[in-house]
């Protein structure tokens, strides 16, 4: 109370008032501020610290190894196989969903009045629980019930049934297919909001003078869409490479590691192996990873942006 | 200065309102328990057991929690992290209490067990196997016993005229009468990895006797996990998966979510090697196979020293222990006495579970017979991913999924391993 009267006193007659119109910024962004920093900007940093540490994660029996979980985290195969991992699933999210989205979209977008059931339909994915979905996809795919093997032998095609998830060459990639069937809808809306501000009188003079309708996707639409798709493209990484859910809950990271992301790798030393120190240490390596791969993609995108 | 006079008001009506509720502890002093009993039976006990405690301790009260498995792990793990345990908690013994104990965070048992030997006197010697380290006893076991047998469809052996197998080679046979007549001979879930972990368990077990694993992990008489012994158990496991003895996509099958049990009830499969816990979810699940089911002991394996009666599996199921958090420590251990008592194991009876006592009658005949062979063992190993240290547990379950999945070679995991091993125990 006393220090902010004898600035004000400082700051002569007008004083007060400029000192309220500086806290009061101040004031309204403290709550945000304050989420931020608890929430992450203080786990952040502790987890550095953490990853200093060979602790279990119990009591106070903590030790400080310096770097040492640092360098074995350089030659950590199992993290970096998990990272690569995770690269796959950032390339084959971004090459799947982006252009089944866009199509999805614009045939929607065409349809009109008569696709408002389709558009609630193909939303649904994204309103289930990954928990749950998971499950689901997990008799889905089982080798000796699974309606999948079932639906191929049905059909003549046995011989391409396969132990989805339990064989080390099919894991990864079986759940990555549902990841996308869950994210598509997600980037489907996100299009259809583009497309809406797509004015009707272009395509409509577009069509007056002859064009195709793919001609019109191909030259108009598509270039329109182009900054969503590229901040869609940025997000599906991003969250590629943080992802855990449905793997935790389909294959657990196995068989043997095959289909191991570094968030489920984390999830593994922290929980299962007791091993905290060396856990915060692939946490905040994922950070790094994350957050080197986001900027590059961000640095790319805003150079387009300001070419195009 | 009328903002903050109307601010300190607020403040004051906070901490009014806080205040409330820390009146009303001040009157009962709580003991907090958690556990992972989630079914209604066994949750009875447990509260009944509270409900004799806290008659027998006016002024405490027990405030019971019970958690589903997996999510007790995480939950437990943080809570002790966070230096806000509860007072008496549950854990398997072995390798994970080890690592509590060694964080300083669990009450010694021993003075209050030599306090009261006619009370310790009741459990099996062997059931306090899990829970000593370094000579003190650190936990009591509590609910059930639970020991790895391998469970059989009865209608299905006599249709195809095998019988249980003693030895490998007879086992060798009934699995080969099994496949030729399109039947999986053993359901495997072994997403799960600790399901596959018996079979490499029992292998050593019966290969190298239950010394060839006590000295390699406590590191003793110049036990290794490199040791031929191991390697001989790996061969003779990926024999078995070469011989076709589980179904497919054993590896990526969920036990949780019974992926093994639904090959049993439709008959694809004939047996599965299971903790004894198995027959009562049989049981409940349905109710109609649980009639076809028997079990037998894990056959012995030419040449190996191991004896045929010796089990894989726990004698206490669950552990219970005090935190050393905890504020009143004589009284948490009092609630676990009560928790382990006469009255208590009756009830858990009654639900079809056996705690390792040695006055144990029953006229239900499958616990009877689950007694008997754990009365015969000449010892009891405790599943191998609890008791190695958390770290060790989980490569061990990794490497023996990769024996199963036949990516890795025995020698490759023995001797990976072995160098684990050497690091992680020193």
């Amino acid at each position: 109370m006393t220090d902010i009267s004898t600035r004000s006193a400082d700051g002569g007659a007008g004083g007060a008032a400029l000192s309220l119109r500086k806290l009061a910024p101040v004031v309204f962004l403290a709550p945000a501020i304050l989420m931020l920093a608890v929430y992450l900007l203080y786990p952040l940093v502790d987890s550095f610290r953490l990853s200093l540490l060979d602790w279990n994660g119990l009591g106070s029996n903590a030790q400080f190894v310096g770097l040492d979980n640092w360098k074995k985290l350089l030659s950590d195969t199992l993290f970096w196989e998990a990272a690569w991992n995770n690269i796959l699933l950032a390339v084959f999210s971004v090459l799947i969903q982006m252009p089944i989205a866009v199509i999805l979209a614009v045939v929607l977008d065409n349809a009109g009045k008569g696709s408002r059931i389709l558009k609630i339909l193909y939303f649904l994915p994204l309103l289930m629980s990954s928990v749950a979905l998971g499950v689901l996809f997990k008799y889905f795919y089982d080798v000796n019930f699974g309606p999948l093997n079932a639906l191929l032998d049905y059909v003549g095609l046995g011989y391409l049934a396969q132990d989805w998830l339990g064989d080390t060459r099919f894991a990864l990639g079986a759940v990555i297919a549902v990841i996308c069937w869950q994210y598509i809808p997600f980037y489907m809306v996100l299009f259809m909001a583009g497309l809406a501000s797509f004015p009707a009188e272009i395509s409509e003079a577009a069509k007056l003078d002859g064009a195709s309708e793919a001609t019109i996707f191909w030259k108009m639409k598509l270039p329109h869409l182009k900054g969503t798709i590229r901040t869609a493209a940025v997000l599906s990484v991003i969250g590629a490479l943080r992802y855990f859910d449905l793997i935790y809950v389909m294959t657990g990271g196995g068989p043997e590691g095959s289909s191991e992301l570094m968030a489920t790798y984390m999830y593994r030393n922290v929980f299962s192996s007791f091993q905290l120190g060396y856990g915060s240490t692939v946490a905040s390596g994922m950070f790094i990873v994350v957050i080197l791969i986001a900027s590059v993609l961000l640095r790319f995108s805003k150079r387009y942006e300001t070419e195009v | 200065m009328n903002f903050v006079s109307k601010l300190s008001a607020l403040a004051c009506g906070v901490a009014m309102v806080a205040a409330v509720p820390f009146a009303a502890h001040a009157a009962d002093k709580t003991i907090t328990e958690w556990d992972l009993q989630t079914t209604a039976g066994a949750v009875k006990v447990i509260r009944d057991a509270a409900d004799r405690f806290e008659k027998a301790n006016p002024g405490y009260k027990v405030e019971d929690t019970h958690i589903l498995n997996d999510a007790y792990k995480t939950k437990i793990k943080i809570a002790f992290g966070a230096n806000e345990p509860p007072c008496v908690f549950s854990s398997w013994g072995g390798g994970p209490l080890r690592e509590y104990v060694k964080a300083d965070q669990v009450v010694d048992l021993t003075p209050y067990l030599d306090k009261d030997p006619a009370f310790k006197d009741r459990f099996l010697p062997a059931s306090f196997g899990a829970s000593t380290i370094d000579g003190k006893i650190y936990a009591l076991p509590a609910e059930n016993t639970a020991i790895a047998v391998v469970f059989y469809n009865k209608d299905l052996f006599a249709k195809y005229k095998v019988t249980p197998p003693k030895t490998w080679d007879e086992l060798l046979n009934v699995i080969e009468v099994f496949k030729k007549n399109g039947i999986a001979p053993f359901a495997l879930a072994n997403k799960n990895k600790w399901t596959g972990s018996m079979f490499y368990g029992y292998l050593v077990d019966r290969i190298g006797g239950p010394e060839a694993f006590a000295n390699a992990a406590q590191r003793k008489n110049g036990g290794s996990f490199a040791d031929p012994v191991f390697v001989e158990a790996g061969k003779r496991l990926q024999e078995l998966v070469k011989a076709g003895a589980f179904q497919k996509g054993y590896n990526g099958l969920d036990y949780d979510v019974g992926g093994s049990r639904r090959l049993l009830y439709t008959e694809k499969a004939a047996m599965e090697l299971m903790g004894t816990w198995e027959a009562s979810t049989i049981g409940n699940e349905n109710p109609d196979f649980a009639k076809k089911l028997g079990f037998f002991q894990f056959p012995s394996v030419p040449g190996g020293k191991g004896d045929p009666n010796a089990l894989l599996g726990t004698l206490g199921d669950n552990y219970i222990s005090v935190s050393k958090a905890c504020l009143e420590p004589d009284k948490a251990v009092e609630l676990l006495k009560t928790l382990t008592d006469d009255t208590a194991a009756a009830g858990r009876l009654a639900d079809n579970r056996i705690m390792p006592l040695k006055a144990i009658k029953t006229d239900n005949p499958f616990l009877t017979e689950v007694y008997s062979l754990v009365a015969k063992a000449p010892s009891v190993q405790l599943w191998w991913d609890q008791e190695l240290t958390p770290k060790l547990g989980e490569l061990h379950k990794d490497t023996s999924q990769a024996l199963f999945g036949l990516s890795k070679t025995p020698e490759q995991v023995a001797t990976e391993f072995e160098a684990a091993a050497k690091a992680e125990l020193k």
